[in-house]
């Protein structure tokens, strides 16, 4: 008899209320972003929803997730009906915070369910283990600082993928795991980066025949191809109609942006402006040509165009073909194991990290694309549980800028603590014994020593820096330190799961 | 240390063992079929520690986690924010770290008296001085002298907040972790459930309210009070002097607690046989001792000539004026006199009224129907003297006769419960004492019981019902429903759950004793009940014209008469344990224990 216990539902009752209290907290302009979408999706008609332009912070989701905006503001009328008028600029009323707050804890019983699914469908001998991945993933650091501080909608869309994951695990339900994941391209397109992953997996297990590539199933390919085309008609068709998907285009992929975001997420963007500016010091001794327009750039690493001073310049160009590279490799091995769950979320994740660390603006919001993937098969050996744990660490730790007051540092630094100490502890105990041997032990020390770094990086970054220099001078120094050494662990996690998926 | 995983040692699967303890019985259900269930949600998020995990991982997991929650309600609003002119405790604290910092000592607490004069003991005027250091490391204009007055910067409050969580965390964690883990023992509770009974009471939501919402410093007295009782369970009776001058020394609030600890340590001097003169006088020595260390600074201060001017030139304190005779002023001691008698006036103001604002006691109570303004203010002085006295008798004189470590909890309760509804000016947020000691109980033997957790669980949910017209004037409605439904959902208790009164009809008669009596039952349904009608009334109907005060007056006729049948339980509590040694039953067996 296996212990379920804190069940799902008591974790989620004490996050609540924990939730609940972070609603006074700090909130990005992605509180306003959310608020200007509900006054827009609720005052305007669908034809205008992506002309509207008073507020700079246009919509530019895909059509679901103004359907589901345009839900949010049939009940925020009785909340507080000022919040829904498209002039009223960053209005934050106490009543209009209760709501949005409070909208997203609900939408995130989506995730609940989608979780308590996951722990059904997992066979009985692993039933534990799958409870305590979606414990860490319901409890998730990442989608408090995200969702609950900084504000946006991420639980409830993850909900929506770890469903649509699951619903993948049963021949039967492949189906429905397609639609759910062609409704969720139309509420956020970042899933796209996963796409190739379900492309490959629902053509490879749920179209051809599993013995045989030459035998396509044509029942299925109609099923599947007329179910996802009808999701796409449903989002898309009306705005074909008027003649606007030219403007959807420019609107939900603004390519006017730079390589890096503003922080720096932790990918190998990041450590290539790291090594740009090692060599800009060391440049003119080692005999470098240096770049003296990108130098004095006031931008440079801020948004807008990165121009490097020693390196040479990275375009779009590049940076889609390395993500397609990478996401092609993993998606090999998927085509070659047809029905195998695990492989197919192995490729998420692996195609989650092809996009994250070579992608071209990425957010670092975006590591949730990989740790909650992953986390769903973290636990199904060692060798798993010891590539997930820098990932774990470092996806978290590189979360931290995003929230840069005072009063919520305590809540963003004790809250991961608590999760990494408790989590990492829970997966070391619980964590099954591979069949094969692991190939790079020293991986094990490396990651120790990664973890032992952590601290006192966290405390200069937030403590000590401020000290000796003040708030002004060097400010970049603290978040570069930060991105870099969170990219080192993204990498190094990236690295040990390849290893360990080609040779699962 | 585990070792390093490369060797693939597969990992020993602990047997679970159901400890067959009284304590844990309480805490797992066994629903026949072989199939055991937490008895209450808190148990379920320490299920995986039953097997034994280390305390090294468990206790920090606890301490982050109850942090977070105290961390999360000072987000909130505090007492007093953007209520000019006079703002509320927020501002009084940071004043007192302004003045103290800026004036030298002899004008602590005789500086702009009409503007949040300094009225708390020693102590806490040191212990302003020292925040108040450390805030100007970070931005003198938080304390500067008049000008600083009513400020609301953002980051002063997020420095504040953090001195009440550190200080918190210095004193009063420590202390109730060292307190039960001696205690647990003492009473042979595994440490699974002590555990369980240290999350519960860290999470206590009316001391969490009050510190870090409504904005006081509590904790640091209460945990004084737990270092106390520590180190009288640690045989370390001169220590527990100390403390516990201390927490007189920082809160006045503190002598709720004093008759009990001054009966406490006269009995060990009488009682073991004989009278142990050496004791008396060490124990009389050390906390004259502790007094004088305290004072000390002040009277050094007040000794200047500075000091003395300083003190000349504000009114003589009553307490001076009241004595027959003349006094030389040109005597050296006469300033630190002065100083003294004004520490001694602002600290205690006999000159207030029996009772302030509406506050859940016997006089509010009875003042409802029956005006006691007619009489005399000393008068009233002297009946509220009596019954406090008469209230505090039985427990003072078991304590004497019978100075048992073991009696410390209940007889500290009872005598706190006494004094908060007899005694003269006393306040909602005092409360809070009677509560400690009470809810510490459940970390004694079968403290998680349902008897108990039903008793010492209805305790706190009035106490914090109580607090709510404070709570709610603070901007602090849904922290308060946060906390007290979080405390009410992790320990089973109503109105999320009506598990606690419901016996299970498959349990032997073993159980009985800690199940809650049919009387029980119906008083605490019907409280709980009252509280939540009252939360539906206050909230959607208006108070009838002529009555704004309504539904406040409700508030306090049913608060005091909990606060009353708590009283009474906990004296239940302590006879019971008293009679169990007058029928020559050694407590430490326990009948139940020896028939498994």
């Amino acid at each position: 008899m296996v212990d379920l216990y804190p069940s799902l539902a008591q974790c989620a009752i004490v996050a609540t209320a924990f939730k609940v209290l972070l609603f006074p907290a700090y909130k990005s302009t992605d509180f306003e972003v959310h608020r200007n979408w509900l006054a827009v999706t609720h005052s305007l008609p669908v034809k205008e929803w992506y002309y509207e332009k008073t507020s700079e912070w246009t919509l530019d989701y895909p059509p679901f997730f103004a359907v589901f905006e345009w839900l949010l503001s049939q009940a925020a009328q009785y909340a507080d009906p000022a919040m829904l008028i498209v002039k009223n600029l960053n209005y934050d009323s106490w009543h209009t915070i209760y709501f949005q707050r409070a909208t997203v804890i609900l939408s995130e019983l989506v995730l609940l369910f989608a979780l308590s699914r996951f722990v059904k469908s997992a066979p009985q001998s692993t039933k534990q283990l799958a409870h305590i991945s979606s414990l860490s993933i319901l409890l998730s650091p990442g989608l408090l600082i995200i969702d609950h501080i900084h504000f946006q909608y991420n639980g409830f869309m993850y909900g929506v993928l770890i469903l649509s994951i699951v619903l993948a695990r049963k021949q039967s339900t492949l189906l429905y795991s397609g639609i759910t994941f062609a409704i969720l391209l139309c509420m956020k397109h970042i899933h796209l980066y996963l796409s190739l992953a379900y492309f490959v997996y629902l053509l490879r297990t749920y179209c051809l025949d599993p013995k045989s590539v030459f035998r396509p199933r044509f029942g299925n390919i109609i099923k599947l191809g007329l179910g996802v085309i009808g999701v796409f008609a449903i989002a898309f068709g009306p705005f074909a109609y008027w003649n606007q998907l030219l403007q959807l285009k420019d609107r939900l992929f603004p390519f006017s942006r730079g390589l890096c975001h503003a922080y720096w997420a932790p990918n190998i963007w990041a450590i290539y402006s790291l090594a740009d500016r090692v060599l800009i010091s060391l440049g003119p001794r080692l005999g470098f040509s240096v770049n003296q327009e990108a130098l004095t750039s006031v931008t440079r690493g801020l948004v807008g165009d990165t121009s490097f001073a020693v390196l040479p310049e990275v375009t779009k160009e590049h940076t889609f073909a390395l993500t397609f590279l990478f996401q092609l490799l993993p998606l090999i091995k998927l085509w070659r194991s047809p029905g195998d769950w695990d492989a197919f979320v192995g490729a998420i994740t692996l195609c989650g990290y092809a996009s994250f660390l070579f992608g071209w603006h990425v957010h670092e919001k975006a590591v949730l694309l990989i740790i909650i993937p992953f986390s769903l098969i973290a636990l199904r050996d060692r060798r798993y549980f010891s590539a997930f744990r820098p990932l774990a660490i470092a996806g978290h730790v590189s979360l931290f800028p995003l929230l840069f007051t005072a009063a919520e540092f305590p809540i963003k630094t004790v809250y991961t603590i608590l999760w990494l100490v408790l989590f990492l502890f829970v997966f070391e105990q619980v964590a099954p014994v591979p069949d094969r041997p692991r190939i790079f032990p020293i991986v094990d020390r490396f990651s120790v020593l990664y973890l032992a770094v952590a601290i006192p990086l966290i405390v200069y970054c937030s403590l000590v820096h401020q000290l000796i220099f003040g708030l002004e001078r060097y400010e970049f120094l603290p978040l570069m330190f930060m991105s870099s050494y969170s990219a080192l662990g993204v990498v190094g996690s990236w690295v040990g799961f390849m290893v360990v998926y080609f040779t699962a | 240390m585990p070792l390093p995983p490369s060797s693939y040692r597969p990992r020993k699967k602990r047997k679970l063992s159901l400890s067959s303890s009284g304590s844990n019985n309480a805490l797992i259900v066994d629903t026949g079929n072989d199939k055991h269930i937490p008895a209450f949600p808190l148990v379920s998020f320490l299920w995986a520690a039953r097997a034994g995990v280390s305390q090294w991982l468990v206790l920090p997991l606890i301490l982050m986690a109850v942090g977070l929650f105290r961390w999360a309600v000072s987000l909130w609003g505090y007492s007093g924010f953007q209520v000019p002119p006079m703002h509320g405790d927020f501002e009084a604290q940071r004043h007192w770290m302004e003045i103290t910092i800026h004036l030298p000592m002899s004008k602590w607490y005789t500086y702009d008296l009409q503007y949040w004069g300094l009225d708390y003991p020693p102590l806490t005027a040191y212990h302003s001085w020292f925040l108040g250091k450390i805030g100007t490391l970070f931005d003198p204009s938080w304390f500067a002298l008049d000008e600083s007055r009513g400020l609301e910067d953002p980051r002063l409050k997020v420095f504040m907040r953090a001195t009440v969580i550190v200080s918190e965390y210095l004193i009063y964690i420590p202390a109730v972790v060292n307190f039960l883990r001696r205690y647990t023992q003492m009473h042979g509770v595994p440490v699974w459930s002590a555990s369980i009974a240290l999350a519960a009471i860290l999470l206590q939501p009316s001391t969490i309210l009050i510190d870090h919402g409504h904005f006081q410093y509590n904790t640091v007295m209460l945990g004084l009070v737990v270092a106390s009782l520590d180190a009288i369970l640690a045989g370390r009776m001169l220590w527990a002097c100390i403390f516990f001058v201390g927490a007189l020394g920082f809160k006045q609030m503190a002598l709720y607690y004093a008759p009990v600890m001054f009966v406490f340590l006269l009995g060990i001097c009488v009682f073991p046989r004989r009278i142990l003169i050496i004791r008396l006088l060490c124990i009389s020595m050390v906390t004259i001792a502790a007094f004088t260390v305290l004072i000390a600074p002040l009277v050094v201060g007040a000794v200047s000539t500075d000091g003395r001017n300083d003190l000349f030139s504000v009114p003589l304190p009553p307490l001076l004026q009241a004595l027959p005779i003349e006094l030389d002023k040109n005597s050296i001691l006469y300033a630190p006199l002065l100083q003294l008698a004004q520490v001694i006036h602002r600290v205690f103001p006999f000159a207030r009224g029996l009772f302030e604002d509406k506050v859940a006691n016997a006089w509010c109570a009875i003042h409802t129907f029956y005006k006691l303004h007619r009489f005399e203010t000393t008068l009233l002085q002297r009946v509220s003297l009596g019954a406090t006295l008469a209230s505090i008798l039985i427990p003072c004189c078991i304590i004497f006769r019978h100075p048992r470590a073991s009696f410390l909890l209940p007889a500290l309760s009872t005598v706190a419960w006494g004094f908060f509804l007899f005694s003269f000016q006393v306040h909602e947020k005092s409360v809070l004492l009677p509560l400690l000691p009470m809810t510490l109980l459940l970390a004694g033997d079968g403290g998680l019981s349902k008897e108990t957790r039903a008793w010492v669980g209805w305790a706190n949910m009035l106490g914090s019902w109580t607090m709510f017209p404070l709570l709610q004037r603070d901007g602090l409605r849904v922290p308060y429903f946060v906390m007290t439904f979080l405390w009410a959902y992790l320990l089973g208790l109503p109105p999320t759950s009506w598990e606690i009164y419901r016996s299970r009809p498959s349990s032997d008669d073993s159980n009985s004793p800690h199940e809650p009596h049919m009387f029980t039952k119906l008083l605490h349904s019907c409280f709980y009940l009252a509280m939540v009608a009252w939360h539906v009334l206050e909230a959607f109907v208006p108070p009838p014209l002529g009555k704004p005060d309504l539904w406040v007056v409700l508030n306090v006729l049913i608060g005091a008469g909990g606060f009353g049948l708590a009283y009474l339980w906990c004296l239940r509590k302590l006879l019971l344990q008293w009679w169990m040694i007058g029928s020559k039953v050694p407590t430490e067996q326990d009948p139940r224990k020896k028939n498994q």
